[in-house]
């Protein structure tokens, strides 16, 4: 090794930087050559930002540091006092120079060198005078790196030796060929990172792209690639199927944007190419398209330029029939529940306690009178209520707010409405409580107008005393048709037996002894139809129905021969059970009749319908406990439910189809003006049996007095 | 004893006379006597129907009206059993429902009580075919 740094040391270590392909090897090669010269204690590259900046290279722009700052990027050296020190250190102190700061500065700022040939002891621009001294330092050195007079950066060189001029000047030539290599290497980055960022972005895309081959393949969504003059180049089968076309029709060129859109969609679609143009997607938006058989579907479509000045692009689309058809299908519950409501005449509604917030169906605001869509609140509804029914409403309303516990949060009421016309509406309402989403009290009630079932029952009340009318009328009828039975039947008798006295005198050889019988039957008969017709004239003589002795065997038998052929007639069997002492009652004949008669009939009615057992029919009397008479009729008919056993002495309760429900109220009222009751029991088979009890004594006297006249008139 | 056409007893016809009207029951057999017919009387429908007088009978005149079957059922149960007996109702109740479902079941007669001793003898003898 020779003494000077030599121009051939300095090209052999030029040409061995310019082969560097990287900056930061050509800096660190520059920095150690240079250091492995005679004499040099340590060298040093300082660069500006935009060279050590990537970037700010790239941009080929100065940052406002770049202008400012020189930053330390390679070190090398050998020092001597303290050997283990490593001068590759690129921190610290002297890392950066403000331009025109220290030697380095200068050189940067003039772009011109700067040579110390021989440091003079403790020279007062040296930055650190005892480090210079302790390391012997006595020479520098300062070249700017200029590359097609830009300035990359500063290299110095501190030596332990006075420096040559020659050297110097070397050392000039030799920073301009690593200014060069700077540049070239950083310039071989740049390709390499472009180069590296291109097979990213070629990688990033052909992920993309097989992501959205699968996408396009899914055929979960239709994909068409389009471009702005409305041709559709390629499509998926999703696309396809969902407007009935097929690959050919695609590659013919048939379908079109133009085609697949109908005339009212038109201006949607301009509206997203003008979108298209601005931003390069637009916002996805609900059209319909039209299939190849010219039918309709609706869609939801988006999409987006391939490039953003560019002519193609790709469009999504869902077809959206299912949900169409779900929202038409809610929309026409909706419809039918509103309708039903309105045919039902019933409204609903919510009511969130917490809130006061009230939501109404739309019949609700109909029933009362409110104009729809008018925001309700419990004043509102309140100012409608019936006076007579503001107690009950509050009530209900109190107990509501409180979750109605008492109530199992369920409601049910009744009450009126006076509209503004003073009219009267009767509503049923019905109420359930429930928790919303948020855990609120809720709740949701229904609300019936039963103004017109109110009128109809009231109708029903009149129209049911007008029938009672018609129903004794009819009664009267049966009567009749009794009455007729009950004197035709002696008067067939009296007839025939004339009829054949006749005959037995007309003959050739007359038969005197027959025509006497015959005659005295005839005799017989006709005072039997005269009973028959007296009875009846006490049946219905009514200046007779005072209060009488009444022998109650006596009026049953006279009832049950009136009724007999009625009851045959449904082949009811009747037996009678009548008790040979039974005392007589003090009491109208006729009514008492009247009940007796009701009762028959129930009986046989209840057992119209029996066909698996025998229509038995059993009237009995009898004394019973507490000096009263009693009679009871029992049948073996349908009987009554636990639930109607209070009903039925009720005026106008009927099980029967055809009835009217006033028979047994007026046959209680007749047997209770006797002091006495009416009561019906259930038998221990099939069947019910009714029974009354009347008293038959005031006293004791009265009571053997009547006994007396009674075996008088049996007497005659 | 001889009948006015001078049939003997044996050859007279046979009539079963049924209601549970004790003044019918003595009455006609009388009547029937003096037209010349054997007669035999019965209280229901239920007894005709027990007794050997139902396969002997030439006509019946019934009640309708009874307890338990009435003429009606009676005129029935003869039909499902396939007897072709001619039958008079008498009755003491006009009704017309009641006569129409008679006479298309095949009545002979629907005399209404009281009826005239003629009217009786002209629906036997239609009813035996004697005219």
């Amino acid at each position: 090794m020779g003494t000077s740094i030599t121009a051939g040391s300095l090209l052999s270590l030029a040409v061995t930087v310019t082969s560097e392909q990287h900056v930061e090897r050509v800096l660190r090669k520059t920095v150690e050559g240079l250091a492995s010269q005679p004499g040099v204690a340590l060298v040093r590259i300082w660069l500006v930002p935009s060279v050590h900046l990537p970037n700010a290279w790239r941009e080929g722009a100065h940052s406002q540091e770049g202008k400012e700052h020189l930053r330390l990027v390679a070190s090398a050296g050998n020092p001597i006092k303290s050997p283990g020190e490593d001068w590759s250190f690129l921190q610290g102190r002297f890392s950066r120079f403000k331009l025109n700061v220290g030697k380095v500065g200068q050189v940067a700022a003039n772009r011109h060198p700067i040579f110390i040939k021989d440091f003079a002891p403790g020279d007062s621009w040296v930055a650190q005078p005892e480090w210079a001294q302790r390391e012997e330092i006595r020479s520098f050195a300062g070249h700017p790196l200029l590359f097609q007079e830009k300035l990359l950066g500063v290299i110095g060189l501190f030596s332990r030796r006075p420096l040559e001029e020659q050297e110097f000047a070397w050392l000039g030539l030799f920073a301009n060929h690593a200014a060069i290599a700077i540049a070239n290497a950083r310039a071989f980055e740049e390709v390499a990172e472009r180069q590296k960022a291109e097979a990213e972005a070629r990688e990033l895309a052909n992920g993309l792209e097989s992501k959205i081959r699968r996408l396009v393949e899914a055929n979960v969504v239709g994909i068409a690639i389009w471009n702005l003059e409305g041709a559709i180049t390629e499509a998926n089968e999703a696309f396809l199927r969902m407007l009935q076309y097929d690959h050919q029709d695609l590659a013919s060129g048939r379908v079109r944007w133009t085609v697949l859109t109908p005339s009212e969609w038109r201006d949607s679609d301009e509206r997203a190419i003008a979108e298209l143009k601005a931003t390069g997607i637009f916002q996805p938006y609900e059209k319909e398209f039209l299939r190849k058989d010219r039918s309709r579907v609706p869609v939801l479509l988006g999409g987006a330029l391939f490039e953003r000045s560019g002519n193609e692009g790709v469009a999504f689309i869902l077809d959206l029939s299912e949900q169409k058809r779900a929202e038409r299908a809610l929309r026409r519950s909706e419809v039918f529940l509103a309708e039903g409501q309105r045919l039902g005449q019933i409204g609903s509604y919510s009511w969130r306690v917490a809130t006061d917030e009230i939501t109404w169906s739309e019949q609700l605001y109909r029933i009362y009178e409110f104009e729809i869509g008018a925001p309700v609140t419990l004043e509102l509804i309140r100012s409608r209520v019936h006076p007579e029914d503001l107690t009950l409403y509050e009530k209900m309303v109190e107990q509501a707010r409180n979750g109605g516990s008492n109530l199992g949060g369920n409601f049910e009421w009744q009450y009126r409405l006076m509209m503004p016309d003073h009219s009267i509406k009767h509503l049923h309402a019905v109420a359930r409580a429930s928790r919303d989403q948020d855990g609120q009290l809720e709740y949701i009630a229904a609300i019936q107008d039963v103004t017109a079932r109110r009128m109809s029952e009231e109708a029903r009340d009149k129209a049911r005393s007008e029938l009672a009318h018609v129903a004794r009328v009819m009664s009267l009828g049966t009567l009749a048709a009794s009455i007729a039975h009950e004197i035709n039947q002696p008067l067939a008798g009296i007839v025939t037996n004339a009829s054949t006295c006749q005959r037995m005198l007309a003959a050739a050889q007359p038969n005197i002894d027959g025509a006497l019988e015959t005659s005295r039957r005839t005799i017989r008969d006709a005072n039997r139809a005269s009973e028959v017709i007296t009875r009846l004239r006490a049946l219905f003589n009514r200046k007779e129905t005072a209060a009488e002795w009444v022998d109650l065997n006596e009026a049953t038998r006279e009832v049950i021969a009136l009724s007999l052929s009625g009851l045959q007639t449904n082949q009811v069997l009747v037996r009678e059970e009548l008790a040979d002492d039974l005392p007589p009652v003090l009491g109208d004949r006729i009514q008492l009749q009247q009940v007796i008669l009701n009762l028959l009939r129930n009986a046989a009615d209840a057992m119209s319908t029996i066909a698996d057992r025998p229509r038995v029919l059993l009237v009995r009397t009898e004394r019973d406990e507490g000096n009263q008479v009693r009679l009871s009729v029992k049948d073996s008919g349908v009987g009554f439910t636990p639930q109607a056993a209070d009903k039925i002495f009720e005026g106008f309760y009927t099980t029967k189809p055809d009835g009217m429900g006033i028979g047994l109220s007026v046959s209680r009222s007749i047997i209770e003006a006797h002091h006495g009751r009416l009561w019906a029991t259930l038998n221990d088979g099939p069947g019910s049996t009714f029974s009354f009890a009347i008293p038959y004594t005031v006293d004791g006297l009265a009571g053997a007095e009547n006994r007396v006249n009674r075996v008088g008139t049996g007497a005659t | 004893m001889q009948s006015p056409d001078g049939r003997g007893i044996t050859q007279r016809p046979m009539v079963a006379i049924i209601d549970d009207d004790a003044s019918v029951r003595e009455s006609l057999p009388d009547l029937l006597g003096e037209f010349g017919f054997s007669s035999t009387v019965f209280s229901s429908a239920e007894e005709f129907l027990a007794s050997e007088a139902v396969d002997q009978m030439n006509c019946l005149v019934a009640d309708i009206a009874m307890p338990g079957m009435t003429g009606l059922d009676l005129q029935k149960e003869l039909r499902i059993r396939g007897h072709k007996v001619p039958v008079i109702f008498i009755t003491a109740q006009k009704e017309e429902a009641v006569r129409r479902r008679a006479l298309d079941g095949g009545a002979m007669g629907f005399l209404v009580k009281p009826f005239s001793d003629t009217a009786l003898l002209e629906a036997l003898n239609a009813a035996l075919g004697l005219d």
